[in-house]
């Protein structure tokens, strides 16, 4: 149950300090992709959320994101249930997934003019703001060219700027450094650590352990649609127990073996 | 399923193309019920209708050949050849530019001229096909009650299909060769529009000219041939020979078609290669100079802004309008003109004609705009409302056609007011309600998808042809000075509309099941 007053935020009897709650959570498609999901994403931190492929990782972002209709359950995104105001819900977040959603016959500046319009951004903060993440990501000189030529790792790095222009409090990023050579990766790590380190909440896929191991505060691990651990490193090494190794890598397939049958995990 | 031909052979590679073919046309088939099937029955049923009472009328009957039939075969097969040349160049400047799995070919051992003719085959194949169904429904009673020669007809048909394929390859390439990578494909598609209007144009020269507006060209040459003032050329009697099944005329016309796409397949294979590889990335633009702009405030305006933007820039949109506005050029042109010193009532038909047009241009835009979106997730999850998305979408495809119509309609507001007024008013009305029903009835797709396979709803299309026609139709009855008649096309056009109307939920809902 979730209630909402001007002073404090209530969801299922608790004060909310976290950026996004999930309940319950279920969504089936010919067969179960998301089975009674549940899921705390602290304010203020980086989040993992692991899983092989086909384990509902992008059906539960794409709910929190609202662009899938959850069958049942409860989602609330700084207190804001997004199921009943998903307006309010969708003004904190961004969500950038895998395929850059960019318009190849739009310059990365119009493209950021468009997305800062959608998102109301009062025009000169944002022309300001546009300027300022296209320097930051290597792509001053290319910022009235159109997108139609550029590679995937130039195009990743625009649709990037287009989730950061209108300064979400919630960043939620479906496997964010597909197609980006090691500089540009180092960017974007970089840059996502920053906005956390300035309050906002990263929510982030990867099939990179390493990065997941190096960047996150805390690691959800999730499989046939279930959650199967969650917490920091030290914890889910505690939950694999001692036989599972040291590295996340490690503890990632000694949970997901037990879970998910041999040869099914990517 | 494997096919059934030695692996790389031209068999092989045609029968993986006539796959690849039949799959999508299923694919764009999936989920349009069975509406548009029926419809497809009812015209062929009505062609082949039209085919029977012609072959039984003609039972018995020899076409002789006379000069007035040589000039209506020649200008029929000049038309149909025009409209194949106009559909295979566009198509060729395409296929440069779309990657699909032109890479993964051309990368392959197969040679690249073996690549390129079964290619150039497909080209041939999709601009011929819209011309042998109708004739074979047509011509098929007439072969059948004793006119077995016309078969000669569809040989004519498949031979110009390969003449203009080859043209068409031929002339996309020489642009690719002139004016480079960056804008083969916006001038091959302008070209494509221009050719098409060709006819229609010369047909409306005297329109277009000022001098009697009533008499066509083609009607001329009719009237000439038969009074025998135009003598035919020598060799002019080949096409209408071919088609009633004359042995030699038909082998020269089949060994000329032939002829052409050979001689373009065999010669263009590495080049095109060569030039489909150099159009990767080509087309992007250098940058702009001059400061930015200053960016649009709000979803609304940055909407419209951005559909504007891409509007502006999709050569194959911009060359469908070019062509409506070719074909709407001398209705313009005669209500200007007429409107100085024809009395009112006759400036009716080129007034519903202009809005007619009108809502067909604005139908266009329409379906591009609001169904045609390549990223329609980053919209789902902006916090802007759809509705107001969708009006902006709206309002960007209809301000060119504002615009588009500004001149002709104040020419002739300026020498008859009132007639001025309705026209406006119906043109207005009718790009509006064509609108909405883009709007109401949309089907969500991709840019790309909607250049390859315009999948646009057969009900939307024909209620759009609808409305406009009644709004028209009223606009006509206004301007002659028949109000009160004006009243029931525009009530029933009304009813139209409202029987179509979507509710945002409903929108929403048929967009999920959509996807």
């Amino acid at each position: 149950m979730l209630i909402t007053s001007h002073a404090r935020v209530w969801f299922w009897g608790r004060v909310l300090t976290e950026a996004l709650i999930v309940r319950g959570l279920n969504k089936t498609f010919a067969k179960p992709a998301v089975s009674d999901l549940d899921l705390t994403v602290h304010a203020g931190e980086l989040y993992a959320l692991l899983g092989p492929n086909g384990a509902g990782k992008t059906t539960t972002l794409r709910m929190v994101a609202g662009l899938t209709q959850p069958d049942s359950g409860a989602v609330a995104i700084f207190g804001v249930d997004a199921r009943k105001d998903p307006a309010a819900a969708k003004a904190l977040l961004a969500w950038a997934p895998d395929e850059a959603m960019i318009y190849d016959k739009l310059s990365p500046l119009e493209y950021l003019e468009f997305v800062a319009g959608l998102w109301n951004v009062e025009p000169k903060a944002a022309k300001a703001k546009a300027e300022q993440l296209l320097e930051t990501l290597g792509l001053t000189s290319e910022a009235r060219r159109r997108c139609e030529g550029f590679s995937r790792g130039m195009k990743q790095k625009v649709a990037l700027a287009g989730a950061l222009i209108h300064d979400p409090k919630l960043l939620i990023l479906d496997e964010p450094l597909t197609g980006l050579d090691a500089a540009a990766a180092r960017l974007v790590k970089d840059m996502l650590r920053a906005r956390v380190d300035a309050g906002a909440t990263v929510i982030l896929t990867t099939h990179i352990l390493e990065v997941a191991e190096r960047m996150a505060d805390r690691i959800g691990i999730i499989a046939g649609g279930r959650l199967l651990a969650e917490g920091t490193l030290d914890e889910l090494r505690g939950k694999a127990g001692e036989a599972s190794g040291r590295t996340l890598e490690d503890v990632f397939l000694q949970l997901t073996s037990e879970a998910v049958p041999q040869g099914v995990v990517a | 399923m494997s096919l059934p031909f030695k692996p790389a052979s031209t068999a092989w590679l045609l029968a993986h193309e006539l796959r690849l073919a039949w799959r999508g046309f299923l694919a764009g088939r999936k989920g349009r019920g069975p509406g548009a099937l029926i419809a497809f029955v009812i015209l062929g049923g009505l062609i082949v209708f039209g085919g029977v009472a012609m072959g039984l009328a003609l039972r018995g009957q020899q076409v002789p050949v006379v000069p007035l039939a040589v000039v209506i075969v020649d200008l029929a097969l000049a038309v149909i050849l025009t409209l194949m040349l106009s559909s295979t160049l566009a198509a060729s400047a395409d296929a440069l530019y779309e990657r699909g799995d032109l890479d993964l070919l051309f990368s392959s051992p197969l040679a690249p001229r073996k690549v390129l003719f079964v290619r150039a085959l497909g080209l041939a194949v999709n601009a011929g096909l819209w011309f042998m169904v109708p004739a074979v429904l047509l011509l098929t009673p007439s072969i059948v009650l004793g006119h077995p020669a016309w078969l000669g007809v569809f040989v004519v048909l498949a031979a110009a299909a390969l003449g203009a394929s080859g043209v068409g390859l031929l002339l996309a390439m020489a642009l690719f060769a002139l004016i480079g990578p960056r804008r083969t494909r916006t001038v091959a598609q302008v070209m494509a529009a221009l050719i098409g209007a060709a006819f229609f144009l010369a047909s409306q020269y005297r329109n277009l000219m000022g001098q009697k507006a009533s008499e066509s060209l083609f009607a001329r040459i009719a009237t000439d041939a038969r009074e025998g003032r135009i003598q035919p050329p020598p060799f002019a009697d080949l096409p209408l020979r071919a088609a009633l099944g004359e042995p030699i005329p038909l082998l020269i016309l089949v060994a000329l078609g032939a002829g052409i796409f050979l001689f373009a397949a065999q010669t263009l294979g590495r080049r095109f290669a060569d030039a489909a590889a150099a159009t990767q990335g080509a087309e992007t633009r250098k940058s702009a100079k001059g400061p930015t702009r200053a960016f649009a405030a709000g979803p609304f305006h940055a909407t419209v802004r951005k559909e504007l933007r891409l509007i502006s820039r999709d050569a194959a949109l911009l060359s469908q309008v070019l062509l409506r506005v070719l074909y709407m050029l001398p209705l313009a042109l005669v209500l200007a003109r007429g409107a100085a010193h024809m009395p009112v009532w006759a400036l009716a038909g080129p007034a519903a004609a202009v809005t007619f047009l009108a809502g067909q241009v604005a139908g266009s835009l329409v379906w591009i705009t609001v169904s045609a979106e390549d990223t329609p997730d980053l919209l789902a999850i902006a916090p802007a409302p759809m509705g107001v998305l969708r009006q902006a979408k709206l309002t960007a495809a209809l301000l060119p056609v504002a615009l588009l119509l500004a001149i002709p309609i104040a020419v002739l507001a300026w020498y008859a007011p009132l007639a001025g007024l309705w026209t406006a008013i119906g043109a207005g009305l009718s790009a509006w309600s064509t609108g909405l029903i883009g709007v109401w009835r949309q089907k969500p797709g991709k840019r790309a998808d909607f250049r390859r396979r315009r999948g646009a709803s057969l009900l939307a299309t024909l209620a759009e042809l609808f409305v406009a026609t009644l709004i028209g139709v009223a606009t006509a009855l206004a301007v002659a000075g028949w109000l009160v008649w004006a009243l029931p096309p525009l009530i029933v056009a009304g009813a139209v509309m409202m029987a179509l109307r979507r509710t945002d939920e409903q929108i929403a809902a048929a967009l999920r099941v959509a996807s």
